[in-house]
C-alpha cells in the first residue's frame, strides 16, 4: 500500500470487515437467491437493500451520538448494531 | 432506468423474462472498466479520507492515531453547525422560490411553432454556463458601481444595497443568482412533463368550460407530480453542495454570511490543509448526502417515473 | 389546448430578464476599463475589442482556455469509451449485484466534490499526474462516468432487444454487432453523452483547480485570480466569461430536445 494512504490498524480492519461482509453476501446470494419483501420500512427490500439501509442508519446513529453526548462510543456501537439487526430482520 | 430498477418485484426469473433480459454474470466483464475507473477516482480517495479522519498527521511517517476525536470536534464545532443550518436554510429557500417559478415558466412557454426551439435554447442557456462564470456574471451585474442590477436597486429602487459589505445583501445576491441559474432546469423538466399530457385532456376541460386555473390545478399539476419530485430532489442535492458560485461572488463572506458547507470544507481542506478535521468533516458531509441520495433513489424508482 | 392570452408576453419577458445579466457582461467586455469604472452608462460609449485581443495574446489566458478544452475533450472521450460497454451490460443483462452497482455509481455522482479534494491532491502527486491534462481528465471521470452510463443506458433500453437476437442469428459476434450495428443506432445518444460530459467537466472548478498549478491550469482558475495590484480587470474578466460560454452556446442547438432528459439523468 502506498504510504500516502496513511493506513491505520483500525481503519484497515473496518475495510477488511466490509469486504468480507460483501463477499459473504455474494456467497449467500449464490446459495439462496434473495427474496424481496415488505417490512416496517414500508418499501420492498431484499437483504442487500436492508444491509445498506442498516449500515447507513448505523452510521447516522454514531454521528448523532458523537455530536450530542459524551457517553461512551461503545454504547453507541451497541445501539448501532441493534439498528442494523432490527432493519435486517424486520425492515 | 426502470429497466434495471424494477419498481415491482416478483420472482427473479419471471421478471427477467418480462424485461427480456438475460441472466449472464459474464456481463461483469463489460462493467469492469467502469468499476476500475470509479475505484481509482472514488474508492481509494474515500478510503484515504477515512484514514485521515482518525489521525493527527504531520507527515506520512509522523502521525498519531486519535480515534474519533476529529469527529467529535467537527460535529460540535459551532462554525460547522452554523454552516450546516445555513446550507439547509439556503436549500429550503431555493426550493420555495424555484419550484413554483419554474412551473409558471413551463406553463407559459410556447407549445408549438417556431417559438419552441428558440424558447428551449433561451431557457437552457443559463444551465450551460460554467459555474464560475455564473459567479462572474453576477459579481459584475450586482455591483452597485458598475453593474446594472446593483445600480438599479440603488438608484431606481432607492435601496442601500452592496453585496460586498452587507451580509443580508450578499445572501440575497447568492439566492437570486441561484434562482436565475437553476429555475430553467425546473422549467425544462416541468415543460417536458406538460408536453406529455395528451391533448384530449385539454379538449375535455375546454368542453366543460373549465377556467385556465382549474385546468392547471386539476389536469396539469397532478400530471407533473413525477417530474416535480425529480426537480425538487435535484435542486435539493445541488443547492446542498453549492460551492463555485458563492465562492466567486462573495468568497463565503462578508464574515461568513455565505460560507456554506462546501465552502467551509474546502477552506479547511485546501486553505489550512488540516487533513484530520477535513477528513472527519468530509465523512459527515458524505453521510448526510448519502442518506438524502438513498431516499431520493428510493422515491424515484419505487414510485415510477 | 387553450392558452392564456398573455402567456406569450409573460414568457418572453422572462426570457429577456434571463438574458439581462448575460448581455450586461457582454457589454462590459467591449468597453475599455476606464469607461467601466469611470461612470455608469447603459450603452457603451466607446466600443473596443481590446479585452478580447488581450485574452488571445496573453499566454496566461489563452493557454488556460486551451488547457480546459484539452482536458474536457479527453475526459468526454474517455468517459464515453468506458461507459459504452457498461451501459450495454446494464440495459441487456441481469448479473449478480447489478442493482447495487448502479446505485453505487449514483452515489459517486452525488458526492460533494469537496470531499475528494485532499486525497486527490495526494494521489495525483504520488502517481505523477499532478498538473497534467490527463490527471484532470481522470479526476473528472469521478462524476462523468456514472453520468455517461446513465444517459447511455436510458437510450439503449429504448432499443428493442430483438435486434440483438436477429444479429446473433445472422452470425454477428457481440463486439462486431456492437460496433457495426448498435453504435450507429445510438448515434444521437453518443452525441448527447459527449455533450453532457464535456459540459460538466467544463463547468467544474474545485477539483480542477486543486490538482493543477501551471501546466494544466483551467480557465476557471485563471478567472478567479484576476485581482492584481491595479484591482480587478473587469473588462478582461467579462471577455473571458463571454468566451467560456461560447462552446456551450454553440452545441446547445444540437441537443435542445435532450436537455431536460440529460439534466434529470445527469444530476441523478
Amino acid at each position: 500500500m502506498p504510504d500516502w494512504m496513511v493506513w491505520t490498524g483500525p481503519t484497515a480492519a473496518v475495510f477488511v470487515g466490509l469486504g468480507l461482509l460483501l463477499c459473504g453476501m455474494a456467497i449467500w446470494a449464490r446459495i439462496s437467491p434473495p427474496v424481496s419483501r415488505r417490512g416496517f420500512l414500508r418499501i420492498e427490500t431484499d437483504r442487500g437493500d436492508r444491509l445498506y439501509i442498516g449500515l447507513i442508519s448505523a452510521a447516522a446513529v454514531l454521528a448523532g451520538w458523537i455530536a450530542v453526548t459524551d457517553l461512551s462510543m461503545w454504547l453507541a456501537l451497541a445501539v448501532a448494531f441493534l439498528v442494523v439487526l432490527a432493519i435486517g430482520m424486520w425492515g | 432506468m426502470t429497466a434495471t430498477l424494477p419498481s415491482r418485484r416478483t420472482e427473479p426469473a419471471a421478471e427477467d423474462r418480462a424485461q427480456g433480459k438475460r441472466r449472464a454474470n459474464r456481463a461483469w466483464f463489460l462493467v469492469l472498466p467502469v468499476v476500475v475507473s470509479v475505484a481509482f477516482t472514488a474508492v481509494i480517495p474515500l478510503m484515504t479520507v477515512v484514514n485521515y479522519s482518525v489521525q493527527d498527521i504531520f507527515s506520512p511517517d509522523d502521525r498519531l492515531f486519535v480515534g474519533l476525536e476529529w469527529f467529535r470536534s467537527v460535529a460540535r464545532d459551532p462554525e460547522v453547525r452554523a454552516a450546516f443550518v445555513r446550507t439547509l436554510l439556503f436549500s429550503a429557500q431555493v426550493l420555495l422560490l424555484e419550484i413554483p417559478l419554474g412551473v409558471a415558466v413551463a406553463v407559459v412557454m410556447p407549445r408549438r411553432g417556431l417559438g419552441v426551439p428558440a424558447a428551449l435554447v433561451l431557457v437552457a442557456l443559463p444551465l450551460l454556463i460554467p459555474w464560475n462564470v455564473v459567479g462572474t456574471i453576477w459579481q459584475i451585474f450586482a455591483r452597485p458601481d458598475i453593474g446594472l442590477g446593483g445600480w438599479a436597486v440603488n438608484n431606481v429602487l432607492g435601496l442601500d444595497y452592496n453585496y460586498t459589505l452587507d451580509a443580508g445583501d450578499a445572501w440575497i445576491t447568492v439566492l437570486v443568482m441561484d434562482v436565475w441559474h437553476w429555475t430553467p432546469l425546473v422549467a425544462l423538466l416541468a415543460y417536458a412533463g406538460l408536453r406529455s399530457i395528451p391533448d384530449p385532456y385539454f379538449q375535455a376541460a375546454q368542453i366543460d368550460g373549465a377556467s385556465a386555473w382549474a385546468t392547471f390545478r386539476h389536469i396539469q399539476l397532478p400530471r407533473l407530480r413525477g417530474v416535480l419530485t425529480i426537480a425538487i430532489l435535484l435542486r435539493f442535492m445541488d443547492s446542498f453542495m453549492i460551492y463555485t458560485e458563492p465562492f466567486v461572488v462573495t468568497g463565503g463572506g462578508p464574515g461568513n454570511a455565505t460560507s456554506f458547507l462546501s465552502v467551509l470544507l474546502s477552506k479547511i481542506a485546501v486553505g489550512q490543509f488540516d487533513l484530520g478535521p477535513a477528513g472527519a468533516f468530509s465523512l459527515l458531509y458524505f453521510l448526510a448526502v448519502q442518506i438524502v441520495c438513498y431516499v431520493f433513489f428510493t422515491v424515484l424508482t419505487r414510485t415510477g417515473r | 389546448m387553450r392558452r392564456l392570452p398573455w402567456a406569450r408576453t409573460v414568457f418572453w419577458l422572462y426570457g429577456i430578464t434571463l438574458m439581462l445579466p448575460l448581455l450586461w457582461m457582454f457589454g462590459m467586455s467591449i468597453r475599455p476599463n476606464q469607461d467601466i469604472l469611470g461612470s455608469f452608462r447603459l450603452i457603451p460609449e466607446r466600443v473596443t475589442f481590446d479585452n478580447y485581443v488581450t485574452f488571445f495574446t496573453d499566454p496566461v489566458w489563452y493557454s488556460s482556455y486551451l488547457n480546459s478544452i484539452v482536458y474536457t475533450s479527453m475526459n468526454a472521450v474517455m468517459s464515453l469509451v468506458i461507459a459504452l460497454p457498461a451501459a450495454y451490460a446494464f440495459s441487456r443483462f441481469r448479473f449478480a449485484g447489478d442493482k447495487h452497482l448502479f446505485f453505487w455509481l449514483l452515489t459517486n455522482r452525488m458526492a460533494p466534490p469537496a470531499v475528494f479534494l485532499l486525497p486527490f491532491f495526494q494521489i495525483y502527486q504520488a502517481v505523477g499526474l499532478f498538473d497534467t491534462h490527463l490527471g484532470v481528465a481522470i479526476a473528472h471521470m469521478l462524476f462523468n462516468v456514472p453520468l455517461a452510463v446513465w444517459i447511455l443506458e436510458g437510450f439503449m433500453s429504448g432499443i428493442p432487444r430483438e435486434i440483438d437476437e436477429t444479429a446473433a442469428i445472422d452470425g454477428y459476434s457481440l463486439p462486431r454487432f456492437f460496433v457495426r450495428i448498435f453504435l450507429p443506432m445510438i448515434r444521437s445518444a453518443i452525441g448527447v453523452t459527449l455533450f453532457f460530459c464535456f459540459m460538466f467537466s467544463w463547468v467544474e472548478l474545485l477539483i480542477a483547480r486543486t490538482i493543477t498549478s501551471v501546466n494544466a491550469k483551467p480557465i476557471a482558475a485563471t478567472m478567479t485570480r484576476t485581482v492584481s495590484a491595479a484591482g480587478v480587470d473587469w473588462g478582461l474578466l467579462a471577455a473571458a466569461g463571454v468566451l467560456t460560454i461560447v462552446p456551450g452556446a454553440i452545441v446547445i442547438w444540437f441537443v435542445r430536445n435532450y436537455i431536460a432528459k440529460g439534466f434529470s439523468l445527469g444530476r441523478v
